[in-house]
């Protein structure tokens, strides 16, 4: 029954409805065994209802569920041994040091868990011996991440893992993410950083009100979605601005120093920098980028993922 | 049923508890507190000595001797009111609820009648009181008791109808002692009540309850491991209770296994009624609130802190079905009366009840969030 098989998750017509509300609203998707998966999308478009019925926490309204072969709703106890979930805003007793921590969850699944190695596989050794409520926000979502390891699992759940964090803590957590991916565990992941999901995922679905509205690699989301580039340029007065918009195209001041210019043409970037200097004007710096997933889903859906200034700054 | 699992938690709950050092304070302060102020209330009251004013408007020998008879037979505190006093002025400026006048001519009223056999020479003694008091009728009844002693004395016969008291039980035991066992029933309630309610809902609001139904624990393990947790605690509590009432008051109680027969016992019916009540109230403080609404009831009126023989008919009914009821009978059967039958019945009576509500509570816990 559960040999080999194809997928290490098969989602088929998913659905939750609360009343009258479907937070998923008939998805279906598969996930390789081995890749990283990564849910993108902003808060309330239904990221967590997915990620908790895949991991048995909640059960859906109706949709068919399979995870390494075995149906979700059927078999939670042959599943919950092969997987490990780190369900969003993890917290843990207060007054449990790291590896004791470490110790009880591995003492739940009765597995002879490598707590040391797992500590040093999140980096939190020098910390071993203090107690959860004297962790910062990183460190506990790092130990986190070792409890959902402790089973050693096929399949790892993790549900907005660096969500509140500041952005050195976050860069810590993808460390140990990137160390997973190596290690060749299936990980799902559910972001609303699109920066987490262009750095860790194989492959990005984009979700938005419940329905899954575009999926690929990254590099294919952009490819398909959008067919322009993003040129930057720094510049000491306002002239080169006039320079652009008197070419035909739109620019956008962003602040006063900075102007981002969408351009469908590679070429348009050289006749744009040679109309700049034949005017005499200047630059101090430029950008040549392509768009982001935080531009797919703003084409896709008509909305920023995140409210977040600097984010929408970054849209052109 | 997994004993791995089971014991994993108790580690956690007990470490975290022991480190917690207020949670361990009041675990152990609180039946020591109760011990120490209900202690002190009995106590008194095994001592309860009234006040008495007299006015002794006679002044000679015998009503002195009278007086003397009313605070050693009577056990009464003596203030004697002057006799030049108005006696109603007296008793309201001094807020007394009762005054005895002893009038002018009890000796000789007494002489006459005992040596010359003159039995139209009498005495009235007066009582000026006042009936709002609840003691008032008690002290009545008590000096009428002394009078009719003194009385039966002087007449120089020797009583037709004597009486004599034998107790049931071996040796003679203080109010205290009758309470003690009510105490540790009613302390190991809230224990397990309130330790359960709190718990519970503080692992479900931090999402621990969350990550626990992802892995292989069952709700059965995870109650088990609360209801030895809980009985950890109720243990480590009796034992200070015990100790402190021997060394404060004195108090020597039958110990033997039916004592952490029945902690046990109201530890697993309280944790299941926690459990529950867990399970329909999502907040902390909504949970807090329900679990105040069953034990407050259960302190009250099931004998823990007044017998139930002294409520009206109604609520000694009550007091019958609530579970609390049968661990304070059963416990004062072990402990008091060393009554192995009528411990035996109780137990069996709160036996099914925790059975009941523990099925009850296993099927109230709730791992997943959603249907």
């Amino acid at each position: 029954m559960t040999k080999d098989a194809e997928y290490a998750i098969e989602v088929v017509k998913l659905t939750k409805r609360y009343g009258d509300l479907a937070a998923v609203n008939d998805i279906s998707f598969t996930v390789s065994k081995g890749e990283v998966f990564a849910l993108l999308g902003p808060n309330g478009a239904g990221k967590t209802t997915t990620v908790e019925i895949i991991s048995t926490i909640r059960t859906p309204t109706s949709g068919k569920l399979m995870l390494l072969g075995m149906d979700v709703t059927r078999q939670k106890s042959g599943i919950v041994p092969r997987i490990g979930v780190l369900p969003q805003g993890f917290s843990s007793f207060d007054r449990l040091t790291v590896r004791e921590t470490i110790q009880y969850y591995s003492r739940l699944f009765g597995t002879n868990t490598d707590i040391d190695g797992l500590i040093e596989l999140v980096n939190i050794k020098d910390k071993a011996k203090v107690q959860y409520k004297k962790l910062s926000g990183g460190l506990r979502q790092r130990l986190g991440i070792a409890i959902a390891l402790v089973n050693d699992p096929e399949v790892v759940f993790l549900d907005e893992p660096t969500t509140g964090l500041d952005p050195r803590a976050r860069r810590e957590v993808w460390e140990v993410l990137q160390g997973l991916k190596n290690r060749g565990k299936t990980v799902f992941l559910t972001t609303h950083y699109m920066e987490e999901a262009e750095l860790l995922a194989d492959t990005v679905a984009i979700i938005s009100k419940g329905k899954i509205i575009a999926k690929g690699s990254p590099g294919e989301l952009i490819e398909n979605n959008t067919n322009y580039l993003v040129l930057t340029l720094r510049c000491a007065d306002n002239k080169a601005f006039e320079i652009v918009r008197k070419m035909g195209f739109e620019p956008v001041l962003n602040g006063n120093k900075e102007i981002r210019i969408r351009m469908e043409h590679k070429d348009d970037v050289q006749k744009i920098l040679n109309a700049i200097t034949d005017a005499g004007a200047l630059y101090l710096g430029l950008d040549v980028r392509k768009p982001n997933l935080e531009e797919v889903f703003l084409k896709l859906t008509g909305e920023a993922l995140l409210s977040d200034p600097v984010v929408e700054r970054g849209v052109v | 049923m997994n004993l791995r699992v089971v014991g994993a938690n108790l580690i956690v709950k007990l470490k975290c508890v022991w480190r917690e050092k207020t949670t361990m304070f009041f675990t152990i302060a609180f039946p020591i507190i109760l011990i120490l102020v209900f202690g002190t209330i009995f106590m008194s009251q095994d001592n309860v000595g009234f006040h008495l004013c007299v006015q002794d408007l006679d002044q000679t020998t015998l009503s002195a001797k009278a007086i003397a008879t009313l605070e050693r037979d009577g056990k009464f505190k003596i203030t004697r009111v002057d006799p030049a006093a108005n006696v109603n002025q007296y008793v309201r400026e001094n807020k007394v609820d009762l005054v005895m006048i002893i009038p002018r001519g009890l000796e000789s009223s007494i002489v006459q009648n005992v040596t010359r056999k003159d039995p139209k020479a009498f005495v009235t003694i007066t009582y000026i009181y006042d009936p709002s008091s609840s003691s008032v009728l008690t002290k009545i009844q008590i000096l009428n008791a002394v009078l009719a002693g003194i009385n039966q004395k002087l007449s120089g016969k020797s009583p037709v109808i004597r009486s004599a008291e034998t107790s049931i039980l071996t040796r003679k035991y203080r109010f205290i002692e009758f309470f003690v066992p009510g105490i540790i029933a009613m302390a190991v309630m809230s224990l397990s009540l309130f330790g359960t309610v709190n718990l519970n809902t503080e692992l479900r609001q931090k999402g621990i309850i969350r990550k626990l139904s992802t892995t292989p624990i069952t709700r059965t393990d995870w109650i088990l491991s609360d209801i030895l947790y809980q009985f950890t605690l109720a243990v480590g509590s009796t034992i200070a209770m015990l100790l402190v009432s021997y060394i404060v008051f004195d108090v020597r109680l039958n110990l033997d296994a039916w004592l952490p027969a029945f902690i046990l016992l109201d530890v697993f019916a309280f944790v299941g009624i926690g459990m529950i009540l867990t399970r329909f109230a999502r907040e902390a403080q909504s949970a807090a609130a329900a679990a105040n609404a069953v034990s407050f009831p259960m302190m009250f009126l099931s004998g823990s802190f007044f017998p139930v023989e002294l409520m009206p008919g109604f609520l000694q009914t009550i007091a019958k079905i609530l579970p609390l009821y049968y661990v304070n009978e059963g416990l004062r059967s072990a402990m008091v009366f060393e009554d192995d039958m009528a411990a035996l019945r109780a137990a069996a009576v709160i036996g099914a009840f925790a059975a009941v509500v523990f099925i009850l509570g296993i099927m109230a816990t709730k791992w997943e969030e959603g249907q």
